[in-house]
């Protein structure tokens, strides 16, 4: 921690940044930190609970996140394919971020629960490779242990088992509870579009009613817009106040994604993803 | 009003079953597919989580679905013909509600009957009877007693329910809650003797109400519009909604043509909110509320200052769902406290120590 936050009040002390985005103690379990003087850097906190993936507030439409300027950002290994995904993108240039890799022992998945046991463990931290972040400026805290296996079924395995019919029905349901809120839009670090294909009236390609054409059409288009792009950090689905299992639609096309392409949304930003590239030897006959 | 009862489970069961089958949809705590409790339709009490955690979403979308047809048009030449929807529904009983969610329907009230008597909104509310269960509380996140509930407030309810061995003690509240229990009598036990329950410690759920002065508060934002407060705790909003869709008192809505084809289509009302950059912008491009500052400056002077200056009442009830629900972690009772903070120091030396 005392490193964090050294380096924290190093770098707004001596200019480098304008703000850290990181992470602190709130009332309901820890929540993003915007540090902006030196004396506030004790502030930050790094622990189990660090489940937000915070480049989220690098995405140009947070402005008035931008408006503070030039921006550190505390990153798990996970979260630093976000900042990646926006750099590959065109969202964000390397050079207007420092990014502080903090090295992880996995996360609960909810702000709140500070104990990592196989039945708290966020399933994405499961064979996680990215325990020491990579692409980072400056990587700091201990080596930690990998964290316990999860205990909580595989939903996708189990969804995969299922008849076609039973599929749509579970997600009949589960899209049943959805409101239109756009929480899993708006706190998703690679929804970063101006204008949401959603939002559009003229013609009005999504129907902002939430019955079943319109969630339906809605979560598919999401889907398909994070096919080789979701970093999976799993906001989407902590965000949702409907509890909707997106995070498993989104799990479902990265293994299509990996199968087809080969590719999974990894931490460097120079390799192209599959939606972003054009290629003469690309495997697929319709695209050449 | 006729004074209290009691009623067993055995006979509470046997009311719903009545109910049920005389045509009353009867609403309460239920746990879904997904083994998460929102309100729900039940066709016995057995499906009744009463006295569970708190409902996912509370009661508002039992008067204001998140998506509702207002009516549907065709066209056939020049004739358009307009069918109405109905605005009468069949009787409702809300089983188990928590006072946080009966008082809200009520305050509700207000805006609904105001510039413009809304007949979906009246049409729902004569329908149905609130029942509503005292609370045994639920997290820190609470903060009833400060919007000027409580956990045993009848705002809004019809009857109350305290729970006691094997039953409950029924307070009438409205003529509405007493036409249930007359037309029901024989479920019913006289307890003109029976003494109140003792409530439950109140914990850490409902906070000292001094400690957030709704008058203060109101008179704060009246006055700050402008102040850094604003960008300060605007940082962490992803500006989701969360919060507004999971609220009993949010109620803005958005309204939409649906066509089907080319000469049919359906015009809806679905829940909005003030969260999202959409809700305000312009057709010529302009957004007087450009960033999530502004956003969460009207959600929360809505709510403490607008409301109460033209209804008398905060369009809070202080079940912290909100709080709960943000993934950025706002949250509101503490930006409350800021404000009273904020409103103390400005108001002489005294205040401030």
């Amino acid at each position: 921690m005392k490193e964090l936050r050294d380096l924290a009040r190093t770098l707004l002390a001596d200019g480098a940044v304008k703000v850290v985005i990181g992470y602190e103690e709130g009332p309901r379990g820890v929540r993003p930190a915007f540090i902006t003087r030196p004396e506030h850097a004790e502030r930050l906190i790094f622990d189990a609970r660090c489940t937000h993936c915070l480049p989220a507030y690098l995405s140009p439409r947070r402005t008035h996140v931008a408006a503070l300027g030039k921006p550190a950002v505390v990153v798990k290994g996970c979260d630093a394919r976000a900042v990646a995904g926006l750099i590959r993108e065109a969202q964000l240039a390397r050079e207007d971020v420092v990014v502080i890799g903090v090295r992880c022992g996995g996360v609960t998945g909810d702000p709140t629960v500070a104990e990592l046991a196989s039945g708290t463990v966020a399933p994405r931290c499961d064979a996680c490779d990215a325990r020491e972040p990579k692409l980072a400026d400056h990587v700091v805290g201990p080596a930690l242990p990998a964290p316990p296996a999860s205990d909580q079924p595989d939903m996708l395995a189990r969804l995969e088992g299922m008849s076609a019919a039973e599929r749509w029905e579970f997600w009949q349901e589960a899209f049943s509870r959805c409101v239109r809120c756009n929480a899993c839009r708006q706190a998703c670090p690679m929804c970063f579009c101006e204008r949401c294909v959603a939002d559009k009236t003229q013609p009005a390609w999504i129907e902002s009613s939430p019955h079943g054409r319109g969630n339906l059409a809605w979560h598919l288009t999401r889907a398909i817009h994070q096919a080789g792009r979701c970093v999976a950090c799993g906001e989407c689905q902590r965000a949702c106040p409907a509890d909707i299992p997106l995070g498993l639609l989104n799990k479902k096309l990265a293994h299509v994604v990996a199968e087809r392409f080969g590719y999974r949304a990894g931490d460097d930003p120079a390799v192209p993803a599959p939606v972003g590239a054009f290629r003469l030897d690309d495997a697929q006959e319709f695209i050449r | 009003m006729t004074g209290a009862r009691t009623i067993t489970h055995d006979n509470l069961a046997a009311l719903v079953a009545d109910l049920a089958a005389a045509g009353t949809r009867v609403t309460a705590p239920a746990r879904g597919a997904d083994g998460k409790v929102d309100y729900r339709p039940i066709a016995s009490l057995a499906e009744a989580a009463l006295g569970a955690e708190l409902p996912r979403r509370s009661l508002k979308e039992f008067f204001l679905p998140a998506s509702e047809p207002l009516f549907s048009w065709r066209q056939e030449g020049a004739k358009v013909d307009l069918r109405a929807v109905p605005t009468e529904f069949p009787p409702h009983l809300v089983l188990g509600a928590r006072p946080c969610d009966a008082a809200a329907v009520e305050i509700l009230d207000h805006v609904m009957g105001w510039d413009y008597r809304d007949e979906l909104w009246f049409g729902r509310r004569a329908a149905t009877t609130i029942a509503t269960l005292a609370c045994p509380g639920v997290d820190g996140s609470c903060f009833c007693t400060a919007t000027g509930r409580g956990p045993e407030s009848t705002k809004g309810s019809d009857l109350m329910l305290y729970p006691i061995d094997g039953g409950y003690l029924v307070e009438v509240v409205t003529p509405k809650g007493d036409a249930l229990v007359t037309a029901h009598a024989a479920r019913f036990i006289s307890a003109s003797d029976a003494s109140r329950p003792v409530s439950p410690d109140p914990g850490p759920r409902t906070p000292d109400p001094a400690s957030l002065p709704m008058p203060a508060i109101a008179e704060w934002l009246a006055r700050n519009f402008e102040h850094e407060l604003w960008r300060d705790i605007a940082l962490r909003c992803h500006g989701c909604g969360a919060c507004a869709s999971v609220c009993p008192t949010c109620h803005c809505f958005d309204i939409v043509d649906e066509p089907e084809g080319v000469t049919e289509g359906t015009r809806r009302r679905n829940w909005d909110t003030c969260q999202t950059g959409l809700f305000t912008l312009h057709a010529s491009g302009h957004n007087p509320r450009r960033d999530q500052h502004a956003r969460i400056r009207q959600r929360v002077t809505h709510k403490f200052s607008i409301y109460p200056a033209k209804f008398g009442e905060v369009l809070c009830t202080g079940c912290g769902r909100c709080a709960r629900a943000c993934p950025g972690g706002m949250d509101l009772p503490e930006i409350l406290g800021r404000i009273a903070a904020l409103a103390g120091a400005a108001s002489g030396p005294e205040a401030a120590v």
